[in-house]
């Protein structure tokens, strides 16, 4: 921020002196932080723009649209964290440590998304003659809380930039909160699954610039809240009502396509259930166990080939072959079962990465395999290059999955069925995943991970245990891929790669693995919900998106190695460590995850 | 107290943030401002990464079409507007694309996508939505006859399209050609072992034998490869007089490349996928003498492809339209035309959005119109009617038109 | 005629090119147990660094044998800057990071230059075509390019020297102690921040001879030519062992070899009829790493990797 180069450098005066970066009495830097909260949300209601032609229509007075509303969002935030700053009751909760960095990132999710929204006016419009006075307003209100939180005191450092890294830390002490009664725990929880199911159903709506607003705005505002403490008071609620959180997070993912008018993003939601069901099976491998595969999502492949084969096309070899959807799904896992063991059982005694390269080798050969099994250049099984298209649609007692249904009143398209089923099974993938990793097998499999030798001096059969992960990580892709299959009508040999520019491909598993935050059950489905989104929305780069993806990528692993939603104890260990490390067994910030990703 | 009020600004808040979204989705239709409706053509390829080079060709081939419509006015009142997906070359990518497609209410029909193996994941969202899709480059038999397209051919979606011919005629072409026109006997037949460049091979080489020709050997290389010495040396060794390539160009051009660097100066013989300027760019002096069949006459006799290819240059657009640019003009106009007969038939105004895409169908099946690419009809099938191929040879670094003509056999 | 000698030929040379990619992940890998997926894009980067010098800088008509050294140094710049910028700014803030964070890192960092190189690179969005050696030798039933010549000269001259410096020069042995403790060889006085970047750099800089030896041979280069190429290399890399240079070379050399064989007989085997020919080739070369990986698990020329892993 410019205005932060005036800060006047007088000498340090006592050490425990405390002062703002721009010197404004604390009176007044309150009094700018609400004022401008409120003034920036008060700008919202007036008119931007004189063309309907910026989408989202900004020309109407009194009615916010498309990018106001986030403004507005990001301004009704700050004003309450400005509200909460004068110790007004009931508001505390928001600034359980009382720091200033929420302050400071309320006010910057403000100031980036309305900056934001104002150069586009003038860049896609052609100059700033396109602004109206409310632009003008809005630009100098969305400033003010920047320059008043910028000005509340804080321990004097040394110099500028250090000041400016305490203005963004996470308080160091965040107090234990109040006891309070289950119900209200249990409210919050609720509330909190609704919001996330509101904010993911906004996003996945969201276009072009509407979309790159919504980052803004839940980046830094996921920043404030992760930084005034509310996200690890959140998640000892949630694993204080661990079964109600999760009851509440299928709830929330079941709500989603009711939120939805349009099949579309339905349709978006599956691929990213699947995407992240499969990724959360690949956790069990390289998150729990520490095995490095690469070439995972050939037992996704697998899987639907397997149920394509036996789902009654008439392009399959099987053609006269239908079996009814459990059976389907079982054969296909079953069948990625038989090659995990068999990948597995020689590979497995290999370490590190020599292992990865293995599995990456097992990748290529599924896909070229499969890709010559035509009957002219291989055995005549899959159909080659051409795929097995036409899988008919799944029909459980007459309820066809291809029509459109009336529930309550809400229309729920193929893709919405789909999902709807996805989510059934992406929950049973939880489960076991869940119950895996608590049981004697899944400490097995963390001693394994963190100390091989040790591990097996206490006499855990090593070979057997990672056989398992590896076995069982392979069934939950199997089964993923059996509704892949007849969700996309055709099952083809391409998407089966090591690396490629969209989901799903070995590389993009493991990326939406580490991501999201490897050995919890949450972060592989954020890893997947943006692994999926970021390519899918940022289609006005055109050409660029792919750039500014691996760009993307590269920042995220700098800033934030240990992943978006770190697993805690990963977190406290990974500066001493330098291995493939991981998880705790019980992970407290699990709960949300699913609101976030089912939702 | 704290607590019961903490309870109740939460649920003023959600409330709040709740309210604020519903607000967010004012009406957006399509808005008719003096009169004109905006209707958007759909565009799905691969517009980013590997493919994207053919993709972006098809993306402004309609782009161009869209602009000459909007200024000839060719449906009065009726303004066109591009709405162009990239599918990564991925089917479940290219499936979401297609229903967002259907999901847009002025979406009136789309071009696209490129690859047979994404069309197989469209074609059925389309067909549900009642609206026209139109490959420019899609080659598969059996996308619009049928499994057994050989024998029985059965249309198995009457909303798809393609302006492309299938692997069938040209393979056939190919086969006549290298046979009787080339008075080649001994053939090395080579694909990639993708959908279009499997298909073709295969016509090619039955095509071949049937016409008494031997075949000298078969291999099937991956795409992305760069090394073919092995293949290079298995050709030599055969004594084969010609190649025949079943593929895109980049694997092609690369092949002759190493072909003629190792003393094997036989022709290269490939399909419309390896029918473009970078062929020739990238294997310089190798590409001599080399030859592809592509479907309609040559550009170059009919003005309005001139025309094309000089908007296309002059407008600094990226991609290449050599491949399918053509026909995904062609695509957009046929779709651009039924819109006006469907206006036409009803009085000058245009039904509402579903009875729209469902007329429009029914009318791009009888286009009858003169494209860039020749005459723009289709078959029972969906299939082009333009059965008119050429084949081309390189002479002197550029395409020479060498034979025209249709097959039939 | 009997092609096995040709075959043979053709899979030496193609395992060479291999090798010398090969030499900049096990180098990496040996020091900071990193594998630098991003390396196959640093090779592809050198093509297009040679090819701005022929292109862009020199005169036309430069003969070639001028042109080449210049377009070796030109590739080597741009691959040992990418090579060491990758390093500096990407994968060392990470080097107390969990291990698989410097592979995403690496996954983004190999679409990331792509992508630049497609985007910007004038004509690159598709092959741009490159100088080639063409002029042929006939010895005995086997055609070779001049370029072929040109790649095993380039690839043994590396070797050598590489083999010479690791062992003779001050900076290799410091970069073998730094491969065997990094701490205490921080602590004899060796800086391991500039260990690391020499081993990228020299991997970066025989990633461009190797560029440069592609481009001569096939005559043309794309965005795209450092994937499948990385991929092999590193395949090659683990086969020889990773971490050991001479490993990287044979397990190249073995790994070309393998492919192009059963690209080339795999079908003369009764009941294999389907299963030969350039498609199955990779799979082969899978299989046979996967083999050896079982019956020799630290590679063919590998040293102990128990406490590596």
């Amino acid at each position: 921020m410019t205005e932060t180069t005036e800060n006047p450098q007088t000498a340090a005066t006592a050490p425990a002196a405390q002062r703002g970066l721009i010197p404004l009495p604390l009176a007044t830097a309150r009094a700018l932080l609400l004022a401008g909260g409120i003034l920036t949300t008060a700008s919202t209601f007036l008119r931007w723009t004189w063309t309907s032609d910026f989408p989202g229509d900004l020309t109407v007075n009194g009615y916010p649209g498309g990018l106001q509303v986030l403004t507005l969002i990001a301004g009704i935030i700050t004003a309450l964290f400005a509200v909460s700053t004068y110790g007004v009751r009931g508001l505390g909760w928001l600034l359980p440590a009382r720091n200033n960095a929420p302050l400071v990132l309320t006010a910057l999710s403000g100031f980036a998304v309305t900056w934001y929204t104002v150069i586009s006016i003038a860049a896609e419009l052609g100059g700033i003659v396109n602004w109206e006075p409310g632009t003008y307003i809005a630009a100098v209100a969305s400033l003010l809380p920047v320059i008043g939180a910028l000005a509340f005191p804080q321990d004097a450092t040394d110099s500028t930039k250090e000041a400016l890294k305490a203005y963004i830390a996470k308080a160091d002490h965040v107090p234990a909160p109040q006891a309070t009664a289950p119900w209200i725990q249990r409210l919050a929880i609720t509330i909190v699954a609704a919001l996330g199911l509101t904010v993911f159903a906004y996003g996945i709506d969201a276009e072009d610039e509407l979309f790159i607003g919504f980052l803004i705005v839940v980046v830094f505002t996921a920043w404030a809240l992760q930084t005034a403490g509310l996200f690890d008071r959140f998640s000892r609620l949630t694993a204080d009502n661990r079964s109600f959180a999760l009851a509440m997070g299928f709830v929330a993912a079941i709500g989603f396509p009711f939120t939805q008018t349009n099949d579309h993003y339905a349709n978006l939601g599956v691929n990213i259930l699947i995407f992240g069901t499969v990724a959360l099976g690949l956790n069990i491998v390289v998150g729990l166990a520490g095995l490095l595969d690469l070439g995972y999502v050939a037992f996704l492949g697998v899987g639907a080939y397997t149920a394509a084969l036996v789902s009654g096309s008439e392009f399959s070899k099987f053609s006269g072959v239908q079996f009814p959807f459990w059976a389907a799904a079982l054969t296909g896992a079953a069948a990625s079962l038989v090659f995990g063991v068999l990948i597995g059982a020689p590979t497995l005694r290999l370490r590190g990465d020599y292992l990865a390269i293995v599995t990456l080798g097992f990748g290529e050969i599924f896909r070229i395999a499969v890709n010559n099994m035509d009957g002219v250049s291989g055995p005549d099984i899959t159909n080659g290059p051409n795929g097995i298209p036409s899988i008919p649609d799944l029909s459980f007692f007459g309820f066809d999955f291809g029509q459109n249904h009336d529930i309550a009143g809400f229309t729920i398209g193929r893709f919405a069925n789909y999902y709807l089923l996805m989510v059934l099974i992406s929950a049973l993938v939880v489960t076991i995943y869940r119950r895996a990793s608590d049981s004697r097998i899944g400490r097995s499999w963390i001693a394994i991970r963190e100390d091989e030798t040790a591990a097996t001096a206490m006499g855990i059969n090593g070979f057997r245990v990672k056989l398992i992960a590896f076995a069982l990580g392979a069934t939950l892709a199997g089964l993923a891929g059996t509704v892949s299959a007849h969700v996309t009508y055709s099952v083809v040999p391409n998407p089966y790669q090591f690396a490629g520019a969209a989901p799903p491909n070995s590389a993009f598993l493991l990326a939406a693995v580490v991501l999201g935050g490897m050995g919890t059950v949450s972060g592989p489905f954020l890893g997947a919900a943006l692994l999926y989104l970021l390519p899918e929305k940022l289609v006005a780069l055109q050409d660029k998106s792919l750039l500014a993806f691996g760009i993307a990528l590269i920042l995220l692993m700098r800033f934030r190695p240990e992943g978006i939603i770190p697993n805690r104890r990963r977190q406290l260990e990974f500066h001493e460590t330098g291995q493939l490390d991981v998880p705790d067994t019980t992970t407290l910030t699990d709960e949300p995850a699913i609101t976030k990703a089912g939702a | 107290m704290r607590q019961r009020s903490l309870v109740i600004l939460t649920s003023v808040l959600t409330t709040g943030a709740l309210t604020l979204t519903a607000c967010g989705s004012r009406d957006s239709g399509s808005k008719s401002d003096s009169g004109s409706t905006t209707l958007t053509i759909g565009v799905d390829a691969p517009l980013s990464g590997e493919n994207s080079t053919t993709g972006l060709g098809i993306q402004y081939g309609v782009q161009i079409a869209v602009d000459d419509a909007n200024k000839n006015n060719w449906v009065p009142g009726v303004k066109f507007k591009v709405k162009a997906l990239d599918d990564k070359a991925q089917p479940a990518t290219g499936q979401s694309n297609a229903t967002a497609f259907t999901g847009d209410s002025s979406v009136v029909g789309a071009v696209g996508p490129l690859n047979s193996g994404v069309a197989l994941s469209m074609q059925k969202v389309f067909a549900s939505a009642n609206m026209v899709e139109i490959s420019p480059s899609n080659t598969d038999p059996s996308l619009t006859q049928g499994k057994n397209w050989a024998t029985t051919k059965t249309r198995p979606y009457k909303t798809y399209f393609r302006t492309a011919t299938t692997d069938a005629l040209q393979g056939g072409f190919a086969a006549d050609y290298a046979f009787n026109g080339l008075k080649k006997k001994k053939a090395y037949v080579v694909d990639d072992k993708q959908t279009y460049g499997a298909g073709l091979a295969g016509i090619f080489n039955s095509g071949f034998k049937k016409l008494g020709g031997t075949i000298a050997g078969t291999d099937h290389v991956n795409t992305g490869d760069t090394d073919f010495s092995s293949l290079v040396t298995k050709i030599k060794n055969s004594g084969a007089d010609l190649v025949y390539y079943g593929g895109q160009y980049d694997e092609s051009e690369k092949i002759t490349k190493q072909l003629k660097a190792a003393g094997v100066k036989i022709p290269l013989f490939g399909g419309d996928g390896m029918y473009a300027t970078t062929y020739i760019q990238t294997a310089g002096k190798a590409a001599e003498g080399d030859l592809a069949t592509s479907v309609g006459v040559p550009v170059d006799t009919l003005p309005a492809a001139k025309a094309f290819v000089s908007t296309y240059k002059a407008k600094g657009y990226k991609g290449d339209y050599g491949a399918y640019g053509g026909y995904s003009y062609d695509a957009a106009s046929a779709i651009i035309k039924a819109v006006k007969a469907v206006k036409d038939a009803n009085d000058g105004k245009l039904p509402d959005s579903n009875d729209l895409r469902s007329k429009v169908v029914d009318a791009v099946q009888k286009s009858d119109f003169e494209g860039i690419t020749g005459k723009v009809t289709f078959d029972q099938y969906g299939d082009t009617g333009n059965k008119q191929l050429t084949v081309y040879q390189v002479t002197n670094g550029a395409w020479k038109a060498v034979k025209t003509g249709t097959f039939t056999g | 005629m009997n092609t096995l000698p040709q075959q043979l030929a053709n899979g030496l040379l193609l395992g060479s090119m291999y090798g010398l990619i090969a030499i900049g992940y096990t180098m990496v890998y040996g020091i900071v147990q990193l594998i630098n997926f991003a390396h196959g894009e640093i090779f592809m980067t050198g093509a297009f660094g040679a090819l701005t010098v022929y292109a862009y800088i020199l005169p036309d008509g430069t003969s070639m044998v001028v042109a080449v050294p210049l377009m070796l140094i030109g590739g080597g710049i741009v691959s040992v800057l990418v090579a060491v910028g990758a390093e500096r700014f990407a994968y060392r803030p990470l080097r107390q990071a969990p291990r698989l964070a410097p592979l995403i890192t690496a996954i983004g960092l190999s679409l990331a230059l792509q992508e630049v190189v497609r985007n910007f690179y004038p004509g690159a969005d598709k092959d741009r075509s490159f100088p080639s050696l063409d002029g042929s030798h006939d010895i005995g039933s086997v055609t070779i390019t001049d370029a072929d010549i040109f790649l095993v000269v380039a690839a043994i001259v590396c070797m050598s020297g590489l083999a010479w410096f690791v062992r003779k020069s001050r900076t290799g042995r410091a970069m073998q102690a730094t491969a065997q403790d990094p701490d205490t060889s921080q602590l004899m006085g060796i800086d391991t921040n500039r260990i690391i970047v020499i081993a990228f750099a020299i991997g970066g800089f025989f990633a461009a001879v190797a560029a440069v030896s592609y481009g001569l041979k096939y005559g043309n280069i794309g965005y795209r030519m450092g994937f499948l190429m990385g991929l092999k290399a590193f395949t090659a890399a683990v086969m020889g062992g990773i971490g050991n240079i001479y490993g990287a070379m044979l397990g190249g050399v073995v790994l070309g070899v393998a492919e192009t064989l059963a690209s080339a007989y795999i079908n003369h085997i009764p009941g294999m009829q389907q299963l030969g020919g350039s498609g199955w080739a990779n799979v082969w070369a899978f299989c046979l790493l996967i083999l050896v990986l079982l019956f020799r698990p630290q590679g063919l020329l590998g040293e102990r990797v128990a406490d590596r892993a």
